[in-house]
């Protein structure tokens, strides 16, 4: 139980996100766009949320977006990130459309504010894991 | 056909175990022991009970704990179900219930749940098994817990309406208040504004003391046919109506940080029962977090839209207000055992309607609602209640 709760939960590709995090690893982030009725969608799956059509194509994102909310953590969620703490957690909304949950690259809290422009910056956490994360635009 | 629950099943027993930090008692033992006080409560024999509807439990191990529970009190339903959906199941399970027993699923269902969140499991495993109730990959790896979902929507909410920290801590301050009148409750030495806002921060903009306690507990309710509600000790309490509504399962899905499911919920419940939100005579709201309710006061009815930190600034959530609130003192001071949070609420506004509270009865009430809710305001469920005068 302790080790387990010491271990960082890592996503897990499954069949509906294999190139969402392909994409990651790679560097991109990746939103699907549906052919049939224009949403873009975020997170992955087969079906477009809006239309239920399977006509969706990936594309990679432009990585822009702005912090549509944020909450900078003190009390670590379990053992696997008391070493993380203080860290801000990010809503970001897209330049595309879609929000998506994130955390800030650096301790800068004091520039963090609501509705300003952050940049996706993919950071390493493991050997082979790669999250998507984000910077404050300077 | 004209569908409705409205005055078809009634509570008629209302029982819990010792609850906030109870060492040595395990989620099953605590909600047994709550079950036979409910029993107790209503002059009622075990062997009545034909249905069973339980939450879920983080410290014990068995998956299907309402199937679990009819064992360990040796019972055999015909009704089962062990309801998952957050902190919303409460009102959910009771709801569910009133179905059941209105579409001749079962006569008399016990709707109880119970955990051990505070010594059964490690703060650390507490919160983590919270925690792990949010997506593994898009959410989890950027270390969110539940409380951060909270918080952002609180935030923004301080952002668009300009909500202070104080009002937040106003909520707090109240329900310690509430919970100092409250036999059994955890917390209630009087606290001050300035006590939450300089508690330690826990996420921005939640202080410890914007956060609900972590508890152990468990509680029962009983649940009847109208027709034979009075064959029992208590007045009933009937349902008047229930609502629920799951608006998405992710936090960045949520449509608007500012405004929750809980209208649509609420309109429901209000709708079935022929009521609206100023008839409510007292109100049991999930108290999360300080900011949950203040959100819960706009989107139930209770206030406008942005309005509910003046509102509660101006003592409208206490005695004398236009809608006390959590008169036992909510999950900020009376327990949080997790998914049975949400009971409390219930037992508190069953007893107001039953007259039966002694120094915090809020006088003459005949009418009341419970909105609980959960995973980041994903699930939302509301219930009315009022006594036969409310028929």
């Amino acid at each position: 139980m302790t080790e387990q709760a010491l271990k960082k939960p890592y996503p897990i590709a499954d069949g509906d996100s294999q190139v969402y995090w392909d994409g990651i690893k790679d560097g991109k982030l990746m939103l699907q766009h549906c052919t049939d009725c224009g949403h873009v969608q975020y997170y992955q799956q087969r079906l477009c949320r809006l239309c239920q059509s399977d006509n969706l194509v990936h594309k990679q994102a432009s990585g822009k977006g702005v912090i549509y909310s944020y909450s900078v953590v003190h009390r670590a969620p379990g053992p696997a990130f008391i070493k993380d703490v203080p860290y801000a957690v990010l809503l970001v909304t897209l330049a595309e459309g879609p929000r998506m949950i994130s955390s800030l690259v650096g301790k800068d809290f004091e520039a963090l504010d609501f509705d300003k422009p952050v940049t996706l910056q993919i950071v390493q956490i493991s050997d082979d894991v790669y999250l998507p994360c984000f910077s404050l635009v300077s | 056909m004209n569908r409705t629950l409205r005055g078809k099943v009634a509570i008629v027993g209302v029982g819990q175990s010792p609850s906030g930090r109870v060492p040595g008692r395990s989620p099953l033992d605590l909600t047994a022991d709550a079950t036979l006080k409910a029993l107790a409560d209503a002059g009622m024999r075990k062997s009545e009970i034909d249905g069973v509807i339980t939450g879920s439990s983080f410290a014990s191990s068995f998956h299907r704990f309402s199937v679990a529970l009819s064992e360990y009190l040796n019972i055999q339903p015909s009704f089962s179900n062990t309801l998952q959906v957050s902190g919303a199941t409460a009102a959910a399970a009771v709801n569910t219930a009133a179905a059941a027993i209105s579409a001749g699923l079962a006569d008399t269902v016990l709707v109880a749940c119970g955990d051990s969140l505070l010594t059964g499991m490690t703060p650390d495993l507490a919160i983590r098994a919270m925690t792990e109730s949010r997506d593994q990959q898009y959410e989890m790896p950027f270390g969110i817990p539940v409380a951060n979902t909270f918080a952002m929507t609180a935030h923004r909410h301080m952002k668009e309406f300009g909500t202070t920290p104080e009002q937040l801590a106003k909520v707090a301050v109240t329900f310690r208040e509430h919970a100092a009148r409250t036999p059994g409750a955890q917390k209630t030495a009087p606290i001050t504004i300035d006590d939450v806002l300089n508690s330690k921060m826990v996420t921005t903009p939640y202080h410890k003391l914007d956060c609900s306690l972590i508890s152990d507990g468990g509680v029962a309710l009983i649940l009847t046919s109208a027709e034979k509600a009075y064959d029992y000790a208590q007045d009933p309490i009937f349902i008047l109506g229930g609502g629920e509504y799951y608006s998405h399962e992710h936090i960045f899905l949520m449509p608007e940080l500012t405004q929750t499911g809980a209208v649509q919920s609420a309109q429901k419940a209000y709708d079935m029962a022929g009521v609206s939100a100023t008839d409510m005579d007292v109100a049991g709201i999930y108290d999360c977090f300080t900011g949950t309710l203040l959100m819960m006061l706009e989107d139930l009815g209770f206030c406008k839209k942005g309005e509910a930190g003046p509102f509660v600034e101006a003592g409208e959530i206490t005695y004398g207000g236009s809608i006390p609130t959590n008169t036992h003192g909510g999950m900020l001071s009376y327990a949080h055992p997790g998914i049975p949070a949400a009971w409390y609420h219930f037992a508190e506004v069953t007893k107001q309607l039953r007259h039966s509270c002694g120094e915090r009865q809020v006088q003459g009430a005949e009418l009341g609602l419970v909105h609980a809710l959960g995973a980041g305001f994903s699930t939302q469920a509301t219930t009315i209640l009022g006594r036969e005068s409310t028929l």
